[in-house]
This record gives C-alpha cells, sequence and structure tokens, in this order.
C-alpha cells in the first residue's frame, strides 16, 4: 500500500474541490454534462471510535453516496474503492452542534433608545403573528436556511458536520432545523426539517417596551404558552361570549410543544431553575443551553432532570496584573475563572447528560483547546466525545443519521492524528462523504540528516523544519547554510553556493519525499546540467507516539459556596435546640419586655419564654445575660434578592409578572440584612405602574436557593402605586402611555378591576354551562393579568399600595369601596397623617419612612411624626426599608419615632416585628416571642433601638444565619482563597487572560422602586441605579 | 386593636398650633443662665454644672458663677449641653427638591468651575433648614457638586435673614472630586476597560493641567505682569499662598493614593473627603498627617466580598492610627441624621467622645474656626445646643434649646408645623 498513499491523497484533495455533486439532481434539471464520478472510498488501516466507548484497531470505514456502508473489523476494503490509507490515524463520528444559527439570516439589532422618539406598545400586525415581537415561535427556519460558506468553514475546522439551527433572537425564537454543513444545494441539507423550538428570557431586536424585565418576560411566556392550549382548544368551537376565532400563526405553532419540547438558553444556573418552572407549568419539556455556572447549583441542576448544551466559552482571567486592580474584582469571579473549565466535569459526574455547542465562544479556534482544558479538569474524554457527538445528535433529533460511526449512517467523520482529547490535530473532516482538508494527511516531515551525492562526492544535508525549512550542506568539517529555500508539503527547493567545496557556483537543488527513509530529486549546476540526486535519511525518522487522553485530576484554591460568592456557606447551617438564659426579651407581645428571662427553642419553634427555665436535657445554653432578644426584623417594603428589573414598568397594568419568578438566593444584601437583623423580607415589584406586579416574601435563609428562600405561608400580595412614578414625572422620557395625571390614575384603575368582574362573571358562566354547550363551546381565554384582580376582588390577594398625598389615597379608597375591594397596606403613605381617620375607616395598615421626605414634591410634606399620628389615629402602622440600605439598620429607623414624637419603646420595635407581620397577615407564625410562633430572633448587645446596639446573631427556624463572632472569623478565610486566586492568575501569566472577555455574570444594580429600565436592551429610562462603583451618597434615592 | 401610644410626646412643646414663620433668633441683649446640665466642654472633658452665655459668647463654665442681675436663668438639670454640631460636606440651601431641577443649584456647566461659591446660591429661607437644626446643627459647609474642579464651599450658621448673615466663613476652600479609578464591568457602563482607564488618565491630565495654568497665573498676579484678570484661575490662587484649603473628594483607595501624590507634586496640604477606603490607607493618612472627611457612616459595603460592617468600623479604625478626621452626612434633608451616625460608629468600637469630637471640634478645624466655634470654652461662641439625654443616641436625643452666637433659635420646623395643623383635623 504504501506506494500508492500519496495518490490517493491528492486525488481526494481534488474531489474536495468538485461542487457538482451526483446527489444534487434529484429535482434539479441537468445542464451540461452528468456528474457520475465514483464515491466508493475506503478509509483503510485506522483506528476507528465508532461511538462513545467503542474503538475498532485496524479496521476500515467504508463510505458511499454519502453514505457509510460498512465498518469493516477485518480491515479490507471493497474491491474498485478509492483507498485512503489512514493507519496512524483516528476516525471520530462528525460533532454535532445542537445549538447554532447556522445558514439562517441574521436579525436586526435593536434601534438605540431614543429620548426625543415615542415609546413604542404596539407591534405591526402581519400573516397572524403574535401580538408581541419577541414572539417568532411561528417561523420555520428550514425555510429561510442557505448554505454560507465562511460560516460552514470554520465550523467543519473544528470537526463539526452538522447542527441544530434556528436564530437566536427573542423569546419564542422559531423552529430550528437540522442541517448538515457540506457544500450543497440547501434541499440536500436538511437533516431534520422540524427541529425543537428555540427560547430565552431575551426579547432581542423587538422594539416593542413590553416586556422590559426578567418577571415580564416570564409572565409573557406563561401568557403566551396558556394562549396556545386555549387556542388549540378552542378549534372548531364556539367562542364563549361570541365573535370568530383568530388567526395565530404563534400561537398554532406551539400548540404541540409539550410533546416537542423547547431549547431554552440560560443566562445562568437561577435561569434554568425559572425556565423549568414556568415550562413544567404546561408540561413543556426543556433542553437548556447553559451558562458555564451550572456547577454553582449542582443539585438544583439535576433536580430539572433536564439535559443540557454546553458552551465552552470559559472566561479570560479578571486582569489583577496592577496593583489593586483586584479591588475590581469579586471572588466569585475569581472563583468562576478556576472552577469553568470544570464544569463538564462536575455535570458528568452528577449523571446530568449534556451536549457542548460552539455558541457563545468569542473565537471557534479555541473551541477544541477547551474541550481538552474541560477533560483536564476531570471530563472523561468519553464524556466528552458524546457530548459532541450521540447526544448532541438525540439533542439534535438525528441519532439516527449522524453522531456515531455505522452503515446507514451519514458519512459525517472527522480524521486526526492522535488522540483528539490529548494532543491530536484534526487532519480532515468529511461531511456527506466529502473530505474537507484540514492538513495533509502523511506530511513529510523534511528534518533529518540525508546522505547525498553531488557531483561524485559524498556530502551531507541536514534539514530542520519548522515554522519554514532551514538547513546546511556539508562536506566534511566544510559547511555552507543552504539559501532560498521554499518548498510545499513534499518538496523543498534550495540554492548553495558550493564554491567553498571548491566546486564552481551556486547550485539549484529540489527534492521530493520519495519514501520514508529518502527524498528524490534533481540539481542544476553552474553550466545548466541537471543531475538526479537521491538523499538517504540517516537513522529513522522521528515519529510521535500518539498520547491516550485521560480525565485530570484538577486541584482547585477556591472554594464552592451557597451561594458561590465570597460571603457564601460552605455547609448549610443545621436546625439546634437550645435555651437562652437571663437575657432581656422584647416579646412584641402583650407579655411586653421581660427582664432576666429564658427561652427555649425546640425544632425550629419557641417552645417556652419565662423566667428561671430549666434547661432540657440535651440542649445548648447561650448566655443571654447583658443581651437583648427581640424577634426578627419583618420588612414589609424591600427590593433585595431580585433579578434583572424590579419593575415591568412598560404597561400601566402588569399583574401578571411575578417578582416570585425572579428571587436571586445569590444577592449579597440577603446576608448583610440578617447582619442588622432582617429575617423576613417583602420583595415588592416597584411603583412604575398604578398596578403592578405579585409580591413575594421571603425568609433570609442565607445559603438556600430561590425556591428555599420563599416564606410560602404568606397570604398572596400585589404591588399597586400613586402619584408621581405612576404618571411617569421623573422619567424624563416622551410621556405617551396613559395614565399621565392622578385623575388618569384613577380611571384606569377603576377600568381594570371592572374589567376583571366582567371576565369573572365570563368564567362563571361558562362553568354554568350545560356539559353538552360546554363541549361546543371555547372556555374564556385565560387571562393573568385579569386572575391577579379577581382574586384581589375576592379578598384572596392583598394590596400594598405605594402611595404619599393625601388626595391620591382618598381616591384610591373610593374607586376599591366602589367595586367592593380593600387596600390592605398603604405603604410609603408619607402624608397618611393627614387622612388617618379615612384609612382607619376603610380597614387600611400604613408602612411608611422614618424620616425620609423632600426628594421629590410628592414628598415634600411628609414629616417624622408620620408613624406615631398614624397609630393615633388608629392606623396599624409599621416601617419599611424600601433600600438595600436601610434594611440592614430598621431599628435605628424604630428609634426616630420614639425620638421625634415619643412613641412607646416596645411600640416601637413592634413597629419593624409584629406590625409589618400582620400586614402580610404571617402574624401567627412569626412578628413577636411566643410560644409556639416562629423561632426567629435577634440577640442584640445593647437597647435594640439604641445607637449603640449591635446585631450578635439573627436565628430563623432555630437555626442560626448570622453570628458576629463567626463573621469576623470569615474574614481571613476569604482574604486567603482571594490572594490564593490572585496568585494562581498571576503565576499562569498571559494564558490566563485568554477565553471569554465578557465571562461573567453583570453586576446588578441597586434596585429602587423606581429603578425602571429596558434589561434587555439596557436603556435606562430612569437611572437611579448605584453599584459598588458608583455608589454615591444618594441617601435620598428617589422612591 | 392595641395601637394607641402609651406615651406620646410627652416634650412637645406646647407652641401654638399656628403655621407660622420661623424667625431668626434676635441678638443676645440679657445674659443667659444654663443652669445644672451636664456640659459636654469636647475639649476640656465634661463638666457638671453651669453655663453663662453674654453678648454672644461664652464667659463662664463651671458652679457657682456670679451673674449679672438681668440674667435670665434656664433650668437644664439633667440635661446634656454640647457645643453646636457642624456638619460638613452638605449641599443645604442649595437644593430644595432633588427631584425638582429648579430648586436644584449645585452643579455648573463644565467640569472646571473654580469661579463658583456656593453661598452665593444658598437659601437662607429653605423649609430644609429648620428641620437640621433640630437635631443640634448648628453650621454646616455647603459644597458645589461637580465631577473635577468644582469651586469654592462656604460656612454657613443655620439660621438667618439671608446668605449674608448666615455666613461664616466664605471659600474656606476650593473642592475637587478625583478622577475615577479602577474598571466597571457593569452591564450599563458601554466603554470597555482601555476606554475607561483612558479616560480617567485624560481627566487626571487634564486635572495638572488646570493647576499648572493656575499657578502660572498666581505666579503671574504675584510678579505684577498678569494683566487682565482670569476669574477663574483668581479663584484658585489661595491654594498656592496657603490661604484656601484643598477637598479631594476621594473614595476609592487608588484614589485616595494618588490625591496624596498629587498633593506632594503640587506641594499643596489637603483634606480627603468621602475617603470611603481611607481605612486601608490609615496609617499613610496618620503619617502623612492628612485630614479626612469621613462622609459614608452607614455606607454599604463597596464591594461584594467586604464585611458587612465595613462602612461602620471605619472612623474607629482612622482613630486607632491616629488619622485626624471628622465626620460627615453628604445630603441635605438627611444631614440631620449626622449625630445618629456618630453614634452607629460608637456601636462599632469608636470612642463615644472621639464620635463627638468628630461632628464637633474636627469639623471646627478643617473650616478653620477652631477658635470659636467646635467646643465649650470660654471666649469662644456661644453655639451651643441643649439635649435631653445623649445626643449620639436617637433614644435620648432631643434638643431642647439651640443658640447660635447667644441667639436662641426657634426648633420648630414646616415638619411640625404640619404635625401640629394636622392633630387639630
Amino acid at each position: 500500500m504504501k506506494g500508492n498513499w500519496r495518490l490517493a491523497s491528492f486525488v481526494l484533495a481534488a474531489l474536495g474541490t468538485v461542487t457538482v455533486t451526483a446527489s444534487a439532481n434529484q429535482t434539479t434539471p441537468v445542464r451540461g454534462l452528468h456528474d457520475n464520478s465514483p464515491t466508493l472510498v475506503a478509509l483503510q488501516n485506522a483506528t476507528i471510535v465508532t461511538q462513545p466507548g467503542e474503538q475498532l484497531e485496524n479496521a476500515t470505514l467504508v463510505i458511499e453516496n454519502g453514505k457509510i456502508t460498512a465498518v469493516n473489523r477485518n480491515n479490507r476494503a471493497p474491491d474498485g474503492a478509492r483507498i485512503v490509507d489512514a493507519a496512524g490515524y483516528t476516525i471520530y463520528p462528525g460533532f454535532i452542534d445542537p445549538y447554532s444559527n447556522y445558514g439562517v439570516p441574521e436579525a436586526g439589532s435593536a434601534e438605540r433608545y431614543r429620548r426625543d422618539r415615542p415609546a413604542q406598545y404596539d407591534n405591526q400586525r402581519e400573516g397572524g403573528n403574535a401580538s408581541n415581537d419577541a414572539i417568532h415561535a411561528q417561523v420555520r427556519w428550514v425555510d429561510h436556511l442557505s448554505y454560507q460558506s465562511d460560516q460552514a468553514k470554520s465550523l467543519i475546522e473544528q470537526g463539526f458536520t452538522a447542527v441544530q439551527s434556528a436564530r437566536m433572537d427573542g423569546i419564542f425564537r422559531g423552529q430550528a432545523t437540522t442541517v448538515s454543513l457540506a457544500e450543497d444545494i440547501p434541499n440536500n441539507l436538511v437533516y431534520r426539517a422540524q427541529g425543537y423550538q428555540f427560547s430565552s428570557f431575551d426579547k432581542g431586536s423587538s422594539t416593542q417596551q413590553y416586556p422590559a424585565s426578567l418577571m415580564g418576560s416570564i409572565a409573557l411566556i406563561r401568557q403566551t404558552l396558556s394562549d396556545a392550549r386555549w387556542y388549540n382548544d378552542a378549534q372548531g368551537r364556539t367562542l364563549s361570549g361570541g365573535g370568530v376565532l383568530e388567526h395565530n400563526a404563534a400561537l398554532s405553532a406551539l400548540s404541540n410543544l409539550s410533546e416537542r419540547g423547547v431549547v431554552f438558553e440560560a443566562d445562568d444556573e437561577q435561569d434554568v431553575l425559572r425556565a423549568k418552572a414556568v415550562f413544567a407549568e404546561f408540561d413543556v419539556p426543556v433542553t437548556f443551553v447553559g451558562s458555564g455556572y451550572e456547577y454553582a447549583r449542582l443539585e438544583d441542576m439535576r433536580s430539572t432532570e433536564s439535559q443540557f448544551i454546553l458552551p465552552l466559552n470559559f472566561p479570560a482571567a479578571p486582569d489583577v496584573s496592577a496593583q489593586y486592580a483586584e479591588l475590581d474584582v469579586s471572588v466569585a469571579d475569581l472563583r468562576h475563572w478556576e472552577r469553568a473549565p470544570g464544569n463538564p466535569a462536575m455535570l458528568a459526574d452528577a449523571g446530568i447528560d449534556f451536549a457542548f455547542t460552539l455558541h457563545g465562544l468569542d473565537d471557534r479556534k479555541d473551541f477544541l483547546s477547551n474541550v481538552r482544558k474541560a477533560v483536564a479538569h476531570g471530563l472523561e474524554p468519553q464524556t466528552a466525545l458524546a457530548a459532541l457527538t450521540t447526544n448532541a445528535a438525540r439533542i439534535a433529533g438525528i441519532e439516527d443519521k449522524s453522531g456515531r460511526l455505522s452503515a446507514g449512517y451519514h458519512a459525517d467523520f472527522v480524521v486526526s492524528r492522535g488522540d483528539l482529547f490529548s494532543d491530536g490535530e484534526i487532519v480532515s473532516v468529511w461531511t456527506q462523504g466529502k473530505e474537507h482538508r484540514i492538513q495533509p494527511m502523511h506530511p513529510t516531515r523534511f528534518t533529518g540528516t540525508y546522505d547525498l551525492n553531488i557531483d561524485g562526492q559524498t556530502f551531507e544535508l541536514a534539514l530542520e523544519q519548522g515554522r519554514s525549512i532551514s538547513g546546511k550542506l556539508s562536506r566534511g568539517d566544510e559547511s555552507v547554510d543552504i539559501a532560498r529555500v521554499s518548498g510545499d508539503t513534499h518538496e523543498v527547493r534550495f540554492v548553495v553556493n558550493m564554491d567553498t567545496f571548491d566546486l564552481d557556483g551556486v547550485y539549484r537543488f529540489s527534492l521530493q519525499t520519495h519514501s520514508r527513509d529518502a527524498l528524490s530529486g534533481s540539481y542544476t549546476d553552474a553550466r545548466g546540467n541537471e543531475q538526479s540526486l537521491r538523499a538517504e535519511r540517516q537513522g529513522e525518522p522521528e515519529s510521535r507516539t500518539a498520547e491516550r487522553a485521560e480525565a485530570g485530576n484538577p486541584e482547585y484554591v477556591s472554594q464552592l459556596t451557597f451561594p458561590n460568592i465570597g460571603l457564601g456557606l460552605t455547609e448549610a447551617p443545621q436546625q439546634q435546640n437550645f435555651i437562652i438564659k437571663n437575657a432581656t426579651i422584647w416579646t412584641s407581645s402583650d407579655a411586653g419586655v421581660l427582664e432576666n428571662a429564658d427561652m427555649i427553642v425546640r425544632d425550629g419553634r419557641i417552645r417556652s419564654i419565662g423566667e428561671g427555665l430549666s434547661t432540657p436535657r440535651g440542649y445548648s445554653e447561650i448566655d443571654g445575660s447583658e443581651m437583648h432578644i427581640t424577634a426578627g426584623i419583618v420588612d414589609e417594603h424591600s427590593h433585595i434578592a431580585i433579578s434583572r428589573g424590579v419593575n415591568e414598568g412598560t404597561e400601566a397594568i402588569t399583574s401578571e409578572v411575578r417578582i416570585g419568578d425572579v428571587v436571586n438566593p445569590d444577592d449579597v444584601h440577603i446576608y448583610r440584612s440578617l447582619a442588622g437583623g432582617a429575617t423576613v423580607a417583602h420583595l415588592l415589584h416597584g411603583s412604575a405602574n398604578p398596578i403592578g406586579g405579585l409580591g413575594q416574601t421571603i425568609k433570609l435563609r442565607w445559603g438556600q436557593n430561590a425556591e428555599g428562600l420563599k416564606f410560602k405561608e404568606t397570604p398572596p400580595t400585589i404591588k399597586m402605586a400613586l402619584g408621581e412614578n405612576v404618571k411617569q414625572s421623573n422619567w424624563g422620557i416622551t410621556n405617551n402611555r396613559y395614565p399621565q395625571t392622578r385623575m388618569g390614575v384613577d380611571a384606569i384603575i377603576h377600568d381594570f378591576f371592572r374589567t376583571a368582574q366582567e371576565y369573572e362573571q365570563a368564567r362563571a358562566d361558562y362553568d354554568n354551562l350545560s356539559r353538552r354547550e360546554r363541549n361546543r363551546t371555547a372556555p374564556p381565554r385565560r387571562d393573568y393579568r385579569l386572575d391577579a384582580l379577581v382574586e384581589i376582588l375576592n379578598g384572596e390577594r392583598h394590596i400594598h399600595a405605594h402611595s404619599y398625598v393625601a388626595s391620591e389615597v382618598l381616591a384610591l379608597m373610593s374607586t376599591a369601596e366602589e367595586l367592593g375591594f380593600n387596600i390592605h397596606t398603604f405603604t410609603h403613605i408619607l402624608e397618611g397623617y393627614k387622612v388617618g381617620k379615612e384609612m382607619a375607616e376603610h380597614g387600611a395598615r400604613a408602612s411608611t419612612f422614618a424620616d425620609w421626605w423632600a426628594f421629590k414634591i410628592e414628598a415634600f410634606d411628609a414629616v417624622p411624626y408620620n408613624a406615631c399620628a398614624m397609630m393615633e389615629q388608629g392606623v396599624l402602622t409599621s416601617l419599611n426599608s424600601d433600600s438595600n440600605d436601610l434594611q440592614r439598620r430598621m431599628n435605628i429607623e424604630a428609634a426616630k419615632s420614639v425620638r421625634y414624637c415619643g412613641m412607646d419603646e416596645h411600640e416601637a420595635i413592634k413597629m419593624i416585628t409584629l406590625y409589618p407581620a400582620m400586614q402580610l397577615e404571617i402574624d401567627d407564625m412569626v412578628g413577636s416571642l411566643e410560644e409556639g410562633k416562629h423561632a426567629d430572633f435577634v440577640i442584640w448587645n445593647n437597647h435594640p433601638l439604641s445607637a449603640y446596639a449591635q446585631v450578635q446573631q439573627t436565628w430563623i427556624e432555630g437555626v442560626k444565619y448570622f453570628d458576629r463572632e463567626a463573621d469576623l472569623e470569615n474574614r481571613e478565610r476569604i482574604q486567603i482563597e482571594r490572594h490564593a486566586l490572585i496568585q494562581k492568575i498571576l503565576a499562569e501569566g498571559d494564558s490566563a487572560r485568554r477565553g471569554a472577555q465578557n465571562g461573567y455574570k453583570p453586576e446588578q444594580p441597586s434596585w429602587h422602586c423606581d429603578s425602571d429600565h429596558d434589561v434587555w436592551n439596557h436603556h435606562l429610562l430612569n437611572t437611579q441605579l448605584d453599584s459598588g462603583h458608583q455608589h454615591q451618597h444618594s441617601h435620598g434615592g428617589q422612591h | 386593636m392595641k395601637y394607641a401610644l402609651s406615651l406620646l410626646a410627652a416634650s412637645v412643646m406646647a407652641a401654638p398650633a399656628l403655621a407660622t414663620n420661623i424667625v431668626p433668633g434676635s441678638e443676645q441683649s440679657t445674659p443667659i443662665l444654663l443652669q445644672g446640665g451636664t456640659i459636654f466642654t469636647v475639649t476640656e472633658g465634661r463638666v457638671e454644672g453651669d453655663l453663662l452665655l453674654e453678648d454672644g459668647k461664652i464667659s463662664a463654665i463651671g458652679s457657682n458663677i456670679n451673674t449679672p442681675a438681668d440674667t435670665r436663668v434656664i433650668d437644664i438639670s439633667g440635661h446634656h449641653v454640647y457645643p453646636g454640631l457642624i456638619a460638613l460636606d452638605t449641599t443645604l440651601g442649595i437644593i430644595e427638591i432633588s427631584a425638582l431641577r429648579a430648586t436644584v443649584d449645585t452643579n455648573e456647566v463644565g467640569s472646571v468651575t473654580p469661579e463658583v461659591s456656593a453661598h452665593t446660591a444658598y437659601n437662607a429661607d429653605s423649609e430644609i433648614i429648620p428641620t437640621i437644626r433640630y437635631n443640634g446643627i448648628t453650621h454646616a459647609q455647603v459644597v458645589p457638586q461637580g465631577n473635577l474642579v468644582r469651586g469654592n464651599s462656604s460656612l454657613m450658621n443655620l439660621d438667618a435673614w439671608s446668605h449674608r448673615d448666615a455666613l461664616v466663613q466664605a471659600d474656606v476652600g476650593m473642592h475637587v472630586s478625583w478622577p475615577a479609578v479602577g474598571i466597571n464591568q457593569s452591564w450599563w457602563e458601554s466603554r470597555s476597560p482601555e476606554e475607561q482607564r483612558r479616560a480617567q488618565q485624560q481627566l487626571r491630565d487634564q486635572l495638572n493641567d488646570v493647576f499648572a495654568t493656575a499657578r502660572a497665573y498666581s505666579d503671574a498676579q504675584q510678579a505684577g505682569v498678569q494683566q487682565r484678570e482670569d476669574i477663574r484661575w483668581e479663584g484658585m490662587r489661595g491654594l498656592f499662598d496657603g490661604s484656601k484649603r484643598l477637598f479631594i473628594h476621594a473614595d476609592d483607595r487608588r484614589q485616595i493614593s494618588q490625591a496624596l501624590d498629587f498633593s506632594a507634586e503640587q506641594g499643596i496640604d489637603i483634606v480627603i473627603v468621602g475617603g470611603r477606603d481611607a481605612w486601608m490607607l490609615a496609617d499613610t493618612l496618620a503619617e502623612q498627617n492628612v485630614a479626612v472627611i469621613f462622609g459614608d457612616g452607614y455606607g454599604l459595603p463597596a464591594r461584594e466580598d467586604d464585611a458587612y460592617d465595613t462602612a461602620f468600623s471605619t472612623p474607629a479604625k482612622l482613630a486607632e492610627a491616629g488619622v485626624d478626621f471628622a465626620l460627615a452626612y453628604p445630603g441635605y434633608w438627611d444631614t440631620r441624621n449626622l449625630a445618629f451616625a456618630a453614634g452607629h460608629a460608637v456601636a462599632f468600637g469608636l470612642d463615644h467622645d472621639a464620635a463627638l469630637y468628630s461632628i464637633t471640634m474636627a469639623p471646627a478645624k478643617l473650616m478653620g474656626v477652631e477658635d470659636t466655634l467646635g467646643s465649650i470654652e470660654v471666649g469662644k461662641s456661644a453655639s451651643l445646643v441643649v439635649s435631653r439625654g445623649d445626643i449620639l443616641d436617637p433614644l435620648t436625643h432631643s434638643v431642647e434649646y439651640m443658640f447660635i452666637d447667644g441667639r436662641m433659635v426657634q426648633m420648630t420646623n414646616k415638619q411640625r408645623q404640619l404635625w401640629e395643623k394636622y392633630r387639630q383635623r
């Protein structure tokens, strides 16, 4: 065989450039000649990895007409086949990328927000599209497919032969198609016409206002999936309430989603859980495109029982080269730099199936080296191969066509020199039986020393082949450098001045590879005579011993904590049974303040409180002498622990959005608030619209995931808002949204509640139909926006209404009374002192600021006597923070009512414990220290209202979540870890700086009530953002 | 329901519930003896005794003071007496309502505005100011805002008919915002790290240019060769003859470091304002004798991994290292929380006396008025407050009397008047 390998490889190289193929002619008329070139090829003597874990040595792969016809263990090639000698080469199945946008047109980018342009609320309706421009569900990307040579080439170079592809734009992105990367008409490229629907939370190029927040995107998905169900259900039935069912192509395309599932691109591991939750409501299976952060919540990822598509965009290390540059770098980012390459291995160890994607890589050329990095970080090479082939084929819906080397499969494969998962390199990639040569298959290594005969004399030629070739010609002690060297893979040409050797003039040489042991060619002497020449190699040519890849065993200097930031916990704190002795206990109950009292905590509940209690057997004792104990602080109005947007402030009524969908358990303010004695926070939607989103009460169980934080027994709540924010007074944008006045605020609230009543009636009417009529009639479309209002009307959901001035407060109560609902709690309510009587009559409660005022005109009549004044008028009053800063020191806010209006100290404590608990209707569980209630309490080293008080410990349900002593000890640990990681980066030098340049989670701003911007388009509508970097002394930020 | 307060506002003054205009206190005409209080002199310890105020000055401290015949005696037994608190780095009187642009006079056009002086825009009738006095603050430094060379701050007394009457010290110092440092990785920062670094360098270059030009102008004036006035560089002349202080607003460690280098290069003494990271450089600041106006007493940690109490414990760390520092509460309406922020610093390790010093004598020195204000000493201005108890603790803080230069200040304000009004309803 050795004699003709050169020929074979030349022929194939030529074939690779032939564009006409036999298969192109199925329906295309042939002009000119018919191409009937033979396609039978046998790659012989190869190591063939037929699928992950199955490897044949010295075998033959036979292909014909774009398909694999046989994998011959006996290494036999069929008669008449063109033979490719693949001795020393490994053949892998071609790689498949299940998440790509190859071959489809790109989306335009969202136009930059312009202040002088009115906000766009509606979209252009055409062809039965959805009412929101982020939904492209009806698009079938196969209809837009074309061959893209540059894109195909860059994918093929990394070993890919097929991709699942759709445009990555919007929330529902349309149906993907799985296609070959071969060069051909699209008709011949399609492996699967209708693949997955792609999806994400990002509205992409849509310039429509809604949704501008993460919770808005989730709400839109929920409503859309519900609509799709309803639309499907309503086909062929009369509509309740009359009318004709609209044609809606987008909803129609989503009707069978629960059978087909979606591929969902998640921005981080929290988004995985959020998407899982909303799609699960409609039984839609989800395959996730991961972020590389999955390892941080591995158990949660496993609990999704989903498969993943992982990008390998490992981040470049943060730049810590300059002194103190590390001041801008968090431990979380340093950790992620170290551990991101270990993400695939950790998922594999957790039993999670995944494929790899090129998506997200800054430079596709980094792909294979990043696969190897993943292997070095513990990923089994076999698993890595599965991620590139069989798993990917399954996700792309082509496991019966591609992804393994087996008869009947497409001839899609990768030929490599060496093990691809250690130091091998791809020499060629075959798509549908056609070779794409990346490197010469058997390149000549000219390097070596050769004996040769020139003009009858014996010379020695030493060649060195690096990026170029250099060398010396020598005879005995004399030697001359060869010059003007040129050549290619099989030939080297050069000139030598032969004067040194007493030969006349400059000779020209040309040598080709002849065999492994010799070069042959000719030279031309000074007189123009050509002489043939043969150069025999001294010794064996250097050969590479193929290194078998093995999973590495990485050593990390970083911790992995919950959440995975510097202040996270390495292990979950445990519930304890104990007694606190001899403390001053502020019970927030009728029992008052007890001196020298004891409190027994069992199973997370308060067992008893009193003097001289005896310690139950096995209980630990906490010495409370000199200490004060209060109930944990409850904050009626908080915006901590919320991801990407506190306002869906685009539309006036957004009661379909839910803070509960976007709880962020990684927010360090959870910990900081614990350190200030807070245990419960009511997370509210912002105040950008009259009826905002649904609230979520959490317990500050630091370390738990979003679900674990939720205080699920809390009755449902909703945010409403009045005044300047709602009428966009300080937004600085072109104001074209209704309402722009307090009159309009009142009117739109009235209008929507009226509509909700009608909606409820329509649903009731439907339920009252006879079974036969129900079968003929489509049920009323479910409207999540109105559902929430119906719950309010039925007293099942409590309103927390952001409000400032007396007029708007009275107007809202009048409207509520007229329509038959109740304003449960007014929040902020700075002019409550003016209308306390009416509030008390209405049955409203109040949660106010201690002393904020003068930051806008509607806060100019605010008084620090407000809490006292409202209480005097019979309104149950609490204090709220609306601020991650204030939430850490609500005791001082409470003390201000003692300072300004002489409030009883115990009452002041109740304003931050019992009273807010009553406003959330959770006072049967928390808010005071009484037998049977949750053991949520704070240990202070001083009178809890004093400036000199410092929180020592904070407990939730008998679990200690904050301990000042432990905090002090932990500081050193964080510093040690931080510097170890910085050292590791510095020691790695430039290579640490390779990788994704935006590879870390973006910093979240401090959310305020009126932080209103589009988190997808990054259009700041109202910039009250501050961050660690831009922290201003804006103690007077707007609320 | 048990909403009723068991005790309400025992100390509420029995003032008529009329919304009257709040008239500045009239000049002291008769001697006043404050009898029987605990006097926190700040410089000479605590004195249990009496305090005699005459002609706007403190004329005697102690017991058995001989009082003139017409002395008005006020019994303050059980109460505490403090020097009037001095609030640094505020925008009092130059912002009324931050969201209403028309009421905001803090930022002039351009990044180099050394010609402006804050007191010229100070509204002595601001509704905010009486609420600030209510919590024991008698004087405030009013500071222009801006992103590079902001202009001049002035020290005002907080009970006056006009800004002329209010002015204690005009143009006490020039304020510079040190250019940003570090890399902002937030999604709302659209510039690349390299662009950010370049922009920062440009600002530092600009600052150096401004100082070079201003110094050349000053030298030319000195030599009598400068023919025409340039109001901008005129405003900076005082920096080069030592008659005006240079306040550099710097929070990040690297900003403070660069500001110290700048001070050395320019040969101009500086005061660091803000000083969020000053604790990291406490030893250097003490060694170089650079004062700090720390403005972040209740601050959030600047960085995710920072200890939760980083800002709270900074005053204690500065004190321990021997840094000369004052505590400020930058803002306008919220500046009234200055005393509580000092108390908070005590909760996190600062000595009580040091906390009091940091809002009285330390600011007086930085404003150059330590001979008249900042402590209770014979011969000093009778600018002081009488509180029911410890002024640093909201539980006991209750200012019953305030005197500014011996003038008795009305302790009511718009907020009290509104409250009283609606109690009539």
